[in-house]
């Protein structure tokens, strides 16, 4: 039955002729709706991207826009035998796998708690995403006059506690540290909420059934919990992943990449690429190496997550 | 009359008057081309002086010759990014742009500035400091007119130096009398001596200077290595030349200095020395000459009236200092659509009268030198008070004989960048001062490969 509808259905499309408008509307009327979102994928993100690898092969600064000439992996070899370039890759991984890590525990912790209800927790909840819905830029500002070593804040709490005063952005040892620390403050709530959700949507009756079975809750928690909310999980993961590389706000508001160079991050060095060394070809060929960097890793650590889970 | 009679009637009036509307319309275009107001976009700093411009200069210019000037108020780095991105474009939004004069070799060898050169009368030539027109200038045209100039000048608290507890006190501990240091040597004894001692109920540190990572450790180090003799580059500055005794020398000094700055000084911006010296926790500073207008300004200064100034030290006595200079220029877009206008204005920015009235009203150090005598500025004096507004201006004028710019070429901004982060690692102790300048070089020849 399924062959002869196929060959009645292309019979019709060729008694009704190529040239129609009704030949037209079977062919492509299920992409004619799509085509205004296809027209500006194209516009806003596909010819970008193309450009971009274009210009990567160029030795193109913005200075003199007019003299762009074509160097083939020129930039790419600089990069990739540039020691700021490996410090870069090193500071973000840093970042990136340390602040994400902790934001997934402490995210996670966060939501078994709430996922109990108790007086006052909607009240709680709401404050709790309050860090996430302040704009990155706020929350630089915020932490450089909170971490003052003159007058902030916590200066004055570490001077009360007789720690003394800290240098939170200018110490070589504490200033990547700091950074994390804000942007786990700023984030885990994304977590949080995530993981509330994942573990709303996981079946009463498995729990209930572990617990007929004797399971205690640390393990019903790993063996059961864990597992069905593995792919929300994923899903925070990689967005949060694809958002702590790209970190940059934080960085212009409080260390500016330093002290010397162990908050410079990948965009951060694009930045000084790009805008203040106005080098433009060497910007786009840094940003190729970035996404390749942030697509491999989050590949990776998908898969990892992924697989790990359902070995169980 | 019938319903629909005065329904059409309406209509016609409506229609008619949309038609001379209509015609109205496309005449006055054609009427107004004489009248028509020109409205010049400018960028400045948001130093006094842009405000100056935005709040005075401006108004004052549209109410002379009709010609409204829209200044907008954009940050040091964001100005730089901007030029380049509309320059690339080659944009028409902006006429005129406030630069720093180290982006003059860079956007003027794009051919991206007007020339300016027919705004001067050899009389002007004459009274403007030729250091100024010089950084103003690449390949012997000039790009950007001078606006403000300001060389590092040493900065003491004179109330300090002159109380005779202290005076006694730093002549027990250190066997010499207390005076303005001329050396080094002296520089570093004082501010070693003051560092961390009380004065009036606050402690205080021996100096205070730009230091964060950008650009603001590397302008205070120029300062230093100039008056070693040091250079950053060779002269075709195909080479970068950080690696020499003078530069060791140099910068070893300026580290030994950077241990007697306040907590947390390895991110001191202007504002953070500003603040400083206003709030009087340091004993001497190395800083712009214009910014003394904040320790005088009562309403945020506790300090206003206690502030002298020196030339910077020199590396032995009898010795002359090279300080690093540090002026803004005014540009003119070669895509504005205005040009003429544009350059109108920025020559009535610097007229005399203007220099004078900008300086006084403190945005900048002039640039030209006869303001320098001109009584509104050096008869001014603090309100209440028979100190003297500008009395720094004998000292500025003595080092703009000696000043230094930057590195003068078209990469020196990505230069400064490079450079700052091996500098940080010496003032932070991370590196020794060798090994700090060795990785500088390196990386100044990686990015001239570039």
């Amino acid at each position: 039955m399924p062959d002869s509808t196929a060959t009645l259905t292309r019979g019709a499309v060729h008694r009704s002729g190529r040239g129609g408008w009704s030949w037209f509307a079977r062919r492509y009327g299920a992409i004619l709706p799509m085509a205004p979102g296809m027209l500006f994928l194209v516009v806003m993100s596909i010819y970008p991207t193309i450009y971009s690898l274009v210009i990567s092969l160029f030795r193109w600064n913005l200075s003199d826009p007019t003299r762009m000439r074509f160097g083939g992996w020129h930039n790419f070899g600089l990069l990739l035998t540039d020691v700021t370039f490996w410090n870069a890759v090193g500071v973000t991984f840093k970042f990136v796998l340390i602040a994400v890590s902790l934001e997934l525990i402490l995210g996670l912790a966060i939501a078994l708690l709430f996922f109990q209800r108790f007086p006052g927790d909607r009240f709680l909840r709401a404050l709790l995403i309050l860090p996430m819905v302040v704009a990155p830029v706020v929350v630089g500002l915020l932490s450089r006059y909170m971490l003052n070593v003159q007058f902030g804040i916590i200066t004055f709490l570490t001077e009360a506690l007789g720690l003394g005063r800290i240098d939170f952005f200018g110490e070589p040892n504490l200033a990547l540290g700091t950074l994390i620390v804000i942007d786990i403050w700023q984030w885990t709530p994304f977590m949080f909420l995530i993981m509330l959700a994942a573990l709303q949507g996981v079946p009463e009756d498995i729990i209930e059934a572990a617990k007929v079975d004797g399971a205690r809750p640390v393990r019903i928690f790993f063996d059961h919990i864990l597992h069905l909310i593995r792919y929300p999980v994923a899903v925070a993961v990689a967005l949060r992943l694809i958002d702590a590389f790209r970190v940059y706000d934080i960085i212009f508001m409080t260390t500016r990449g330093g002290p010397i160079d162990v908050t410079q991050t990948l965009s951060w060095q694009i930045y000084d690429a790009g805008f203040k060394s106005l080098d433009i070809g060497y910007a786009a060929a840094y940003s190729w190496l970035m996404l390749i960097i942030v697509v491999a890793t989050v590949t990776l650590v998908l898969r990892l997550l992924l697989n790990e889970q359902a070995s169980r | 009359m019938p319903q629909n009679l005065k329904r059409f009637s309406f209509t016609r009036r409506t229609a008619t008057a949309m038609l001379l509307g209509a015609a109205a319309a496309t005449a006055l275009p054609g009427m107004g081309m004489a009248q028509e107001q020109v409205t010049l976009q400018a960028i400045f700093l948001p130093a006094t002086w842009g405000v100056v411009v935005r709040d005075v200069l401006a108004p004052q210019y549209e109410k002379e010759t009709g010609v409204k000037v829209d200044v907008q108020l954009v940050g040091r780095d964001a100005i730089h990014e901007k030029m380049a991105t509309l320059f690339a474009a080659q944009d028409p939004s902006f006429d005129i742009f406030n630069l720093d004069y180290s982006w003059i070799p860079e956007f003027g060898a794009g051919g991206h500035l007007l020339p300016l050169d027919d705004l001067l009368s050899e009389d002007d030539k004459a009274d403007l400091f030729k250091t100024a027109l010089e950084v103003g200038s690449w390949n012997g045209t000039l790009y950007g007119l001078p606006q403000t100039i300001h060389p590092h000048v040493l900065w003491y608290r004179a109330d300090l130096y002159a109380d005779p507890e202290v005076q006694a006190a730093y002549k027990a501990k250190t066997g010499s009398d207390l005076a303005p240091p001329t050396t080094m040597a002296e520089w570093l004894q004082q501010a070693a001596y003051f560092n961390g001692t009380q004065y009036e109920g606050q402690t205080i540190y021996g100096w205070a200077a730009q230091a964060a990572k950008g650009f603001g450790n590397v302008h205070t180090w120029l300062t230093f290595l100039y008056g070693y003799g040091g250079s950053a580059f060779n002269e075709d500055f195909s080479a970068s030349t950080l690696s020499t005794p003078e530069a060791i020398a140099a910068t070893k000094q300026w580290a030994e200095m950077m241990k007697y700055m306040p907590p947390g000084s390895s991110a001191f911006t202007y504002d953070d020395v500003t603040t400083s010296a206003q709030q009087g926790t340091v004993a001497t500073a190395l800083q712009w000459s214009w910014g003394a207008f904040a320790v005088d300004d009562p309403a945020s200064s506790k300090t206003v009236g206690d502030w002298q100034f020196v030339e910077v030290p020199a590396v032995e006595a009898g010795g002359q200092s090279h300080p690093h200079l540090a002026s803004w220029v005014i540009s003119v877009s070669k895509y504005s659509k205005h040009a003429d206008e544009a350059k109108k204005f920025t020559a009535w920015l610097e007229t005399k009268a203007n220099d004078v009235l900008q300086a006084s009203l403190g945005g900048g150090d002039p640039v030209r030198a006869s303001s320098y005598s001109d009584p509104t500025l050096t008869e001014a004096k603090l309100e209440g008070s028979d100190v003297l507004r500008f009395r720094r201006y004998d000292v500025v004028l003595k080092a703009m004989q000696n000043t230094k710019p930057r590195p003068f070429f078209p990469g020196e901004e990505a230069w400064e960048t490079v450079v700052s982060g091996p500098l940080q690692a010496i003032q932070l102790g991370e590196k020794s001062v060798e090994d700090g300048l060795a990785e500088a070089d390196a990386a100044v020849d990686r990015l001239l490969s570039r």
